[in-house]
């Protein structure tokens, strides 16, 4: 317990950095390889991961020998087939295409507007007027939700970008440059861990106004979401760090921030493409939690936070209010998991870091 | 040993100082208090305002440095923590609402722990057979359903069930009702209250464990260890249980450990899904009613318990693994 000593508030964070600690080492013999895939799963669909990652070593090697007469399979090529061939990974991304849809283009197909009221149908249920029915207040289900997906896809996409971007320059950045800037920097990681971000958050985003909000809840969620992060990233570094081409990099001169732009950054290039998408996961759900309690996004916006709180008020008469924003925000979620879970797979076969908990 | 703790101890001191300072200049400069006195009706005099402020030390026109002093000096001479806009005490207030929190959520808290556990363990040893496939599946799932929707949606099935057997089988909101002095009908009173949101918080944390300890599990039981424990004529469970089971659980036991801080903090969704005055409710109304003092109390118990949780999870660790020394 002297380099892992603190491992971040909550269990993702702890379990993070065993995968991460878990994924440096990734060259490993390839039979070796698959047995540490088969080890690894996909909590979706683990014998079909396994079976695939024996193939995808298999063509691999083919694809060594073949080299010489036959064009090579290029990377993103490679990529494309593993993940179309996981069914599960497939499903979540049309179902994340449609959702994606539904939120920008899903407002034509009603003529209310999330912000108009029809004082004639309070609480209505579903009908042909209104596809969902209304709100108590008299708003279109439909429209409302419509406008949340989208804000609540917003929200948890720019946030979960941010995270990434900073985590991984301030990952590799306390690692690289060793001594008493690594220590002065994992303290003050500590240190931001001691307060749950969950408080700060809803601290800051409170005082925002209703068309600015979500704003605010960006902001928040980038600036507070990317401590534990960091700290995986900076286990990962601790390997990449040594590689011989970052000390020949440092003998040639070339300038700390470069080396960490090209050389570093680059090598946990799958690993931050992975936790960028299910990071969106756990963004919607923090999202989902402020709003709910109020100290997210407020009215006249709206998200599928919001819209719950409205349903949790009628959960007895409107029962609709509550039900068609659920589940449209398990889709979400769901189909976001999905998708980060095939990426693993595809991108990164290898990687122990299956069955993680986001 | 005592004196690497004490060293940790000391460490974590500083850094929960730091931590909750800087929350309290977060708070002061996010949350206007002041606000809350200028949406009364009629609205009180500024010089009424003031003084009602500068009684709780959250004046915005006293500087900021001047109150964080005062602020320190309270809490370190007398421990006082401060008063709310409302001018009640904070810290009295949050000490009769942990009650509440513990009552709520130990129960969840060990059912998880256990449920997860074991079925890690089970879902490990069967690996990509069908029981297997099919609780990963229902579990990825259950895993992205943000917490509030869960409760409400274990309320919505309550209810449902209430209709249709015609009585009240579940309790949705509050810890008890029950008025009489019978020990056991208390008993049965508290029980289903607490049901409905145990249910809805063991779900998510079983999951968790689940999908962590059958990584964990899967990641010893091919060791070299294990399979000498089995070339010896070890039977495959005791080889599981004594040998591979025992080194896997150090990383379950630490985010046991850190999940002390949630126990706490965790708990907002279900409590104000519940109405249960525990402290997760009472985070969500000092930010609400612009209560600087008391958001900053909250923060900084949360504190105490991530850095206790922490060290717990340190003293665990070198407890359930020998090779690890505390230095």
């Amino acid at each position: 317990m002297v380099s892992q000593d603190f491992q971040g508030t909550d269990m993702t964070d702890e379990e993070q950095a065993t995968s991460a600690e878990q994924g440096g080492a990734q060259a490993a013999p390839a039979a070796a390889a698959v047995d540490s895939a088969a080890a690894s799963q996909t909590p979706v669909d683990s014998a079909a991961a396994a079976h695939e990652a024996a193939e995808n070593a298999g063509i691999e090697n083919m694809a060594t020998e073949q080299d010489k007469q036959l064009k090579r399979t290029g990377r993103m090529t490679l990529y494309v087939h593993r993940y179309m061939r996981n069914p599960g990974a497939v499903f979540g991304l049309v179902l994340l295409i449609v959702l994606t849809f539904f939120s920008i283009f899903g407002k034509y197909l009603t003529h209310w507007g999330y912000a108009d009221l029809d004082y004639m149908a309070l609480g209505a249920p579903p009908s042909a007027q209104h596809f969902l029915g209304t709100t108590p207040g008299g708003s279109d289900l439909y429209a409302m939700i419509c406008r949340g997906l989208g804000r609540s896809l917003s929200i948890g996409i720019i946030s979960s970008i941010g995270n990434t971007i900073i985590a991984a320059i301030v990952g590799t950045a306390i690692a690289y440059f060793r001594g008493w800037f690594e220590k002065v920097g994992m303290w003050l990681l500590d240190m931001l861990l001691v307060v749950p971000s969950f408080l700060l958050i809803a601290m800051m985003v409170r005082g925002a106004s209703g068309t600015s909000s979500w704003l605010w809840l960006v902001f928040g969620l980038t600036v507070f979401g990317w401590i534990g992060y960091a700290r995986v990233l900076r286990t990962l570094t601790l390997s990449l760090r040594e590689l011989e081409y970052v000390r020949a990099a440092q003998f040639m001169g070339v300038g700390s921030f470069r080396i960490i732009i090209r050389h570093l950054i680059p090598n946990l290039g799958s690993v931050l493409i992975i936790n960028t998408v299910l990071g969106v996961v756990s963004a919607v759900n923090s999202e989902t939690s402020l709003s709910f309690l109020g100290l997210g996004i407020k009215a006249p916006d709206t998200s599928l936070g919001t819209l719950l709180t409205d349903g949790q008020s009628v959960i007895l008469t409107q029962p609709w209010v509550l039900v068609f924003p659920a589940i449209v925000l398990i889709l979400l979620t769901f189909s976001m998991q999905l998708i980060g879970d095939g990426m693993r797979d595809a991108i990164d076969p290898y990687s122990r870091s299956g069955g993680k908990a986001e | 040993m005592i004196k690497y703790i004490i060293k940790r101890i000391v460490n974590y001191i500083v850094m929960l100082f730091v931590a909750v300072s800087m929350t309290y200049f977060l708070a002061s400069a996010f949350m206007s208090p002041r606000s809350m006195y200028m949406m009364r009706h009629p609205v009180p005099p500024e010089a009424s305002i003031d003084s009602q402020l500068t009684a709780a030390n959250i004046n915005d026109k006293t500087p900021i440095i001047q109150r964080y002093f005062t602020w320190l000096k309270n809490i370190f001479t007398q421990w006082n923590w401060g008063l709310a806009p409302d001018q009640s005490p904070v810290g009295p207030a949050i000490a009769s609402r942990a009650a509440s929190s513990v009552q709520l959520v130990t129960l969840a808290t060990i059912l998880g722990i256990l449920l997860g556990v074991s079925i890690g363990v089970y879902t490990a040893i069967r690996q990509y057979q069908w029981q297997d496939r099919v609780l990963n599946s229902v579990a990825t799932f259950l895993l992205v359903i943000p917490a509030a929707v869960m409760a409400l949606l274990v309320v919505l099935a309550a209810i449902q069930i209430n209709t249709a057997s015609g009585s009240r089988i579940f309790y949705v909101t509050g810890l008890h009702s029950y008025q009489g002095s019978n020990p056991w009908l208390y008993l049965v009173d508290t029980l289903q209250h607490l049901i409905l949101p145990t249910i809805s918080m063991t779900i998510p944390g079983a999951v968790g464990y689940h999908l962590t300890q059958r990584t964990y599990l899967l990641d010893t039981i091919n060791a070299d260890y294990v399979r000498t424990a089995r070339a010896k004529g070890l039977t495959l469970n005791k080889a599981i249980r004594r040998h591979a089971l025992r080194t896997s659980l150090i990383p379950t036991a630490q985010s046991v450990a850190f999940s002390i801080a949630s126990v706490f903090t965790g708990a907002v969704i279900s409590e104000s899904i519940y109405a249960v005055n525990g402290l997760g409710k009472y985070f969500v109304t000092a930010i609400t009613m612009n209560d600087i003092n008391g958001s900053v109390a909250i923060a900084a118990f949360s504190g105490v318990c991530t850095l206790a949780g922490a060290l717990l999870a340190d003293l665990f660790s070198v407890w359930l693994d020998p090779r690890i020394k505390l230095s």
